[in-house]
């Protein structure tokens, strides 16, 4: 039997105003805004090689998402209108920050407030 | 020591071009792509216009001149990659990257190198050709490009009307080979990325026309340059050869595994040089070890299509250019392929394939 690969969507759904995508799987969507894309970046730029790396981007609200790409099989880079380019997203890197959405956000906001950065 | 890439990045800013009337320079419209620095050896790629090969040449020379200027650096190599429009839109570039006419990429990879990958390829192929399908070869192993020695092509291809190459046409098949481009006693040292550009160019720039199955014969082995292929070629599968030999095993086991952090279905394995058939007697011996990746196959969960056993015959065969399944179409070998190909195929068929997401944008 061939493994089945399920972390592929079938659609990818850009949004009009480029702040947002769908992808949609075979019986469910999962939507991601372009800010919380571009703050978790799995970019070397934004982790870094380490925990203690991790840098926190901040005022990224307004920012598009200006090109996709797939690579292969398995990811897609994501172009963002503030030029920045080198996160390449696994499938199962979106699965993940779908399914941590509140998680991830709710500490994104943290570390905002206490590294006295903002959104906007 | 200062960074030479960016010395490199810096001093290239003096390259001058003008981008749809334009001026500006070659870094800022990022056309100069993958520099790697290995052993004060410089790597990149500029993407070109087809449209005006010369100004692209005349860069490259420049670019060429500059960066061997550069203190540290004793050789450079440039090459120029073809695009139509150096500045694409925004959302040009978000249709997916093949446009190719080809339906299904299948890798023919091996953990290790000697396993008889290339041969498997040609004879499965032709097998599937056989089996009425359009079928295209692309040998991409740069280490040491054999398709076409072993369909006996010694001509280069040539340019077809629409400034594509043809590949060449032999057997049934239609062959392309990395050997093409460069000359047979060059070594190849190319580095991941410029081997993934040249790849992705044979994929594209090649009128294969409406192709079946296009069979990647790639270079042996798991290191970077397999792993950027998995990754950046968007196959449908990909199927590992290996010997039944314990150490081929473990090799092969990594290939698996390679391919399976890419998202890329694994077909099966086929087991060649799988027993010893004398020429004299026809006993059959298992020189390898019985059933070594039969049983390798099963441990990891993966489809075993075949066994085509060691006989001088395909060797020789091989090395005259006649694929044994075009030599001896009724030999039982002929047979064993021919089985596999129809194994390949209809778990190419298979619903449960890869499918590429459709990038839409919302109207």
């Amino acid at each position: 039997m061939i493994k089945k690969q399920s972390s592929i969507p079938e659609n990818l759904i850009l949004s009009k105003n480029k702040r947002s995508f769908i992808l949609a799987y075979n019986d469910k969507k999962y939507e991601y805004t372009s800010e919380y894309l571009r703050v978790n970046s799995p970019s070397a730029e934004v982790k870094g090689h380490s925990p203690e790396q991790r840098k926190i981007v901040s005022s990224k609200r307004s920012v598009l998402i200006s090109n996709l790409e797939l690579i292969g099989n398995y990811a897609l880079r994501i172009t963002f209108s503030d030029g920045h380019d080198t996160g390449i997203y696994s499938w199962s890197y979106l699965k993940e920050l779908h399914s941590g959405y509140d998680k991830i956000w709710r500490k994104y906001i943290s570390d905002l407030r206490k590294g006295g950065l903002s959104r906007d | 020591m200062p960074n030479i890439k960016h010395i490199i990045t810096d001093k290239l800013k003096s390259v001058n071009i003008d981008i749809n009337g334009k001026s500006t320079n070659i870094i800022d419209a990022k056309i100069v792509e993958d520099i790697v620095i290995a052993n004060k050896q410089v790597f990149l790629s500029i993407k070109a216009d087809k449209r005006d090969i010369e100004k692209y040449d005349q860069i490259k020379t420049d670019a060429h001149n500059i960066i061997t200027s550069i203190e540290g650096v004793e050789k450079v190599s440039i090459s120029l990659t073809a695009h139509s429009s150096p500045s694409p839109a925004p959302h040009d570039s978000s249709k997916p990257q093949d446009e190719f006419l080809v339906k299904d990429v299948i890798a023919i990879a091996s953990g290790k190198g000697g396993v008889g990958k290339s041969t498997t390829t040609i004879n499965l192929a032709i097998a599937v050709s056989k089996l009425g399908f359009c079928v295209g070869i692309l040998d991409a192993d740069i280490y040491g490009p054999s398709v076409p020695k072993l369909v006996g092509v010694k001509k280069k291809p040539a340019l077809s009307k629409n400034g594509k190459l043809e590949p060449i046409s032999v057997h049934g098949i239609s062959v392309m080979s990395i050997g093409f481009l460069v000359d047979e006693e060059t070594p190849m040292i190319w580095r991941g990325p410029m081997v993934i550009s040249a790849v992705n160019q044979l994929i594209k720039d090649v009128d294969w026309g409406d192709l079946d199955f296009l069979f990647i014969d790639m270079p042996p082995g798991t290191g970077d340059v397999q792993l950027t292929m998995a990754q950046r070629i968007a196959m449908s599968g990909a199927i590992i050869v290996s010997t039944p030999q314990d150490l081929a095993l473990i090799d092969a086991k990594k290939g698996l595994v390679m391919f399976e952090k890419v998202n890329v279905p694994i077909l099966g394995i086929i087991e060649n040089m799988s027993s010893f058939i004398c020429p004299h007697c026809n006993e059959e011996t298992h020189i390898f070890g019985k059933k070594g990746a039969e049983k390798e196959a099963r441990s990891q969960k993966v489809d075993f299509l075949g066994a085509v056993p060691l006989m001088s015959e395909i060797r020789e065969a091989s090395d005259l250019g006649e694929p044994f399944v075009i030599a001896e179409p009724e030999s039982s070998v002929a047979q064993k392929y021919m089985e596999i190909a129809e194994g390949v195929v209809d778990r190419i068929n298979k619903k449960d394939k890869t499918e590429k997401p459709k990038i839409t944008i919302e109207s």
